[in-house]
């Protein structure tokens, strides 16, 4: 006979989940008494989110499920936020949370929460478990919905009752779904149109997202683009997944892309969408989207198509089977010469000019810092103005190297992330690149870091404003900074010091010699190098802005660049 | 008014996925009715949607695991077992496009 906590235990590790990021309380307190001996390793963070966004940073360096745990009431409530930043990132996670005793449930019972009810609408699926005997069926189902197609978030609300009680466990139980005709594998009829198309195309680009790296189809995708040759960009979540040496990559798109991504996509007449959702961050407005363009769109959820605009071609499917079935056909066909288009997509014209205005220093550090990396190292960057800046100075080919919250935006994520992220690649660089303000919704987790030891490497960029908020009131709203002020921020180096993590402050003049001073470079090199979790605060200056920028509304054609 | 019924296993929440398709989007539910079917359920939906929105919420609900099937239309029982009647509001099924059964790709064919 065994605890239903017991068992949840033995069901995680049978799914191969051995380490889970969480935070105690009253109804989860049986689950917690049984970890001890269960083989599950558990991560205390000092907040929900904390353990929720962890579990996140996990999963998305891992391509494993992110397991976060917490009791029911406020810990679940707590844990709403990640699991919304995991369904817009399609980042696979198993939310437990522990739910008051059955007989309770419904009667507003101290720390009762309808967590089932709350995230209905963020979740994949979920269960509030009513039996020990179900628990086996709703753990396999949970991770498997977790990992299934477009990766998502699921939820287990388990009665503390439940926790307690005993049964025989036969073990663990593997889910087999009814089948789905949605589910059927990729149609691969689309090819002869889809060269058709190509062939019919002057202006063709490829766009790729996250669902790339998602299918494991990044091989495969470069494969394909070298033979096509034709203008490239890459969405937030896609950078890697181009190699950044390739001649016709063009870099990061959307509100704060490169120029020449952002008119490409405005003049294209045939737009190869690979794994990404289209948002309006990528499209501006979308009545003024790719204007001339037919779209063939690559995507393994059909619920994202259309969103925007009427695409011409869906391509339904796991890119890892449709772009090689794609990259059969194309192989047999006769392509038209594109070299003109290339020569005005990827000209001189719209190359990137090298970085002026307010924000240069602050890109000339991050990219002192980012050359300083090994090629495998994992930025993990927060929400804001350096999170714009960092993805547009992002020069690596490594596919898994650029992590943030980029459907939801959430402001926090980065310091939980990174410990995620280190805790699965303990041997990997991880930078933690946060702002002023979002280090200070999960500044709690430098706890969390200092007692694992992790030698996370985080950098604040502190302008004393919520940056990207007072760029919007400086551009939008007439310089009315209303609340964004931050100048009476804390001393980060002392906080620092208060968790044990060292810590040391830059200003723009570290950076501003054509060639870097010795002493500038003895402490970039010296921060990444320490085998210690370290802090870095780069005093930023507090008007400089994120340009290129769409504005919200414009088409991706208006873009405001730094001299306006 | 669009009508849509939706068949569904009565699993946990499924009926409660369906519906906050609709509310997400500030859609009022003039007319909802859900009735065991055979062994699984239906729910039949009265909305009022632009196309762009059918395409959406067919889709939508078409990725809720225990949801079966969904089928825009005009509520006569011989469209339910009549194959093919996604065309009938649906901008495409959630499936690849087959060249000759798509007009927007034999327009773009052409």
């Amino acid at each position: 006979m065994l605890r239903g906590a017991d068992i949840v235990l033995r069901c995680l590790r049978a799914e191969g989940a051995d380490l889970v990021f969480g935070y105690p309380g009253g109804a989860i307190m049986p689950l917690y008494d049984a970890l001890d001996g269960s083989g599950v390793r558990h991560i205390l963070t000092r907040h929900e989110q904390g353990a929720v966004f962890a579990a996140e940073g996990y999963a998305r360096a891992t391509g494993k499920v992110g397991v976060a745990i917490a009791t029911s009431g406020p810990g679940a409530t707590n844990l709403v936020t990640g699991i919304a930043d995991a369904k817009m990132d399609s980042v696979p996670l198993v939310c437990i949370t522990g739910q008051v005793r059955t007989a309770l449930i419904g009667t507003d019972a101290f720390q009762e929460t309808d967590v089932f009810g709350l995230t209905l609408s963020l979740t994949k699926w979920s269960r509030l478990v009513r039996s020990i005997q179900e628990i086996p069926e709703v753990i396999a189902q949970a991770f498997y919905w977790a990992r299934s197609g477009r990766p998502g978030p699921v939820m287990l609300d388990l009665p503390v009752d439940l926790l307690k009680a005993s049964m025989e466990f036969k073990g663990a139980v593997k889910f087999q779904p009814h089948p789905k005709a949605a589910d059927a594998k990729a149609e691969l009829a689309f090819t002869d149109t889809l060269v058709a198309l190509l062939q019919q195309a002057k202006k063709p680009v490829a766009l790729v997202g996250a669902g790339v790296k998602l299918s494991g189809a990044v091989h495969e995708l470069r494969h394909l683009l070298d033979h096509l040759q034709i203008p490239a960009f890459a969405t937030v979540h896609g950078l890697g997944a181009v190699r950044q040496e390739a001649p016709y990559y063009l870099g990061m798109v959307g509100m704060h892309g490169t120029r020449a991504a952002n008119m490409a996509l405005h003049e294209t007449d045939l737009l190869l969408v690979f794994g990404a959702r289209l948002d309006d961050r990528v499209t501006g407005d979308p009545s003024r989207f790719a204007p001339e363009a037919r779209i063939v769109h690559f995507e393994i959820d059909p619920a994202q198509l259309d969103r925007v605009r009427p695409c011409e071609l869906p391509v339904i499917g796991d890119l890892a089977e449709t772009i090689p079935a794609f990259q059969e056909e194309l192989s047999r066909a006769p392509l038209p010469d594109w070299s003109a288009w290339r020569a005005i997509a990827c000209g001189r014209d719209r190359a990137e000019p090298e970085p002026i205005g307010l924000a240069q220093p602050t890109k000339r550090f991050l990219d002192e810092l980012f050359r300083r990396l090994p090629a495998d190292s994992i930025i993990v960057a927060d929400v804001g103005q350096h999170q714009m800046w960092a993805a547009q100075r992002y020069r690596s080919s490594s596919p898994g190297g650029f992590i943030t919250s980029g459907g939801l935006g959430a402001m926090g994520f980065a310091l939980p992330a990174a410990i995620g992220v280190q805790l699965a690649k303990p041997e990997t660089t991880v930078l933690c690149v946060s702002g002023d303000g979002g280090i200070q919704m999960n500044i709690q987790e430098l706890a969390t870091v200092r007692r694992l030891g992790l030698p996370i490497k985080i950098v604040i960029v502190d302008n004393k404003y919520l940056g990207m908020v007072r760029q919007w009131q400086q551009l939008f709203y007439h310089r009315n900074y209303a609340e964004t002020d931050l100048s009476d921020n804390p001393d980060f180096v002392e906080i620092g010091k208060a968790y044990k993590i060292h810590g040391q402050a830059l200003g723009e003049e570290a950076v501003s010699d054509i060639s870097l001073s010795a002493s500038t470079a003895d402490v970039l090199d010296g921060f990444l190098r320490s085998p210690e979790p370290e802090l870095l605060v780069f005093e930023c200056h507090p008007e400089a802005n994120v340009f290129p920028m769409v504005p919200a509304g414009a088409a991706l054609s208006e873009m405001m660049l730094e001299e306006e | 008014m669009h009508i849509f019924h939706i068949r569904y296993r009565n699993t946990q929440g499924t009926l409660m996925r369906i519906l906050t398709a609709t509310s997400r989007r500030g859609i009022d539910l003039p007319y909802v009715q859900a009735e065991p079917v055979e062994h699984t359920h239906k729910v039949t939906l009265l909305l009022d949607v632009n196309a762009k929105q059918v395409g959406q919420l067919c889709r939508d609900w078409h990725a809720i695991v225990d949801v079966i099937d969904v089928r825009p239309g005009t509520p006569i029982k011989e469209l339910w077992d009549q194959h093919g009647s996604w065309a009938v509001g649906a901008p495409h099924r959630p499936a690849s496009a087959v060249a000759p059964a798509d007009g927007r790709v034999q327009q773009a064919s052409a």
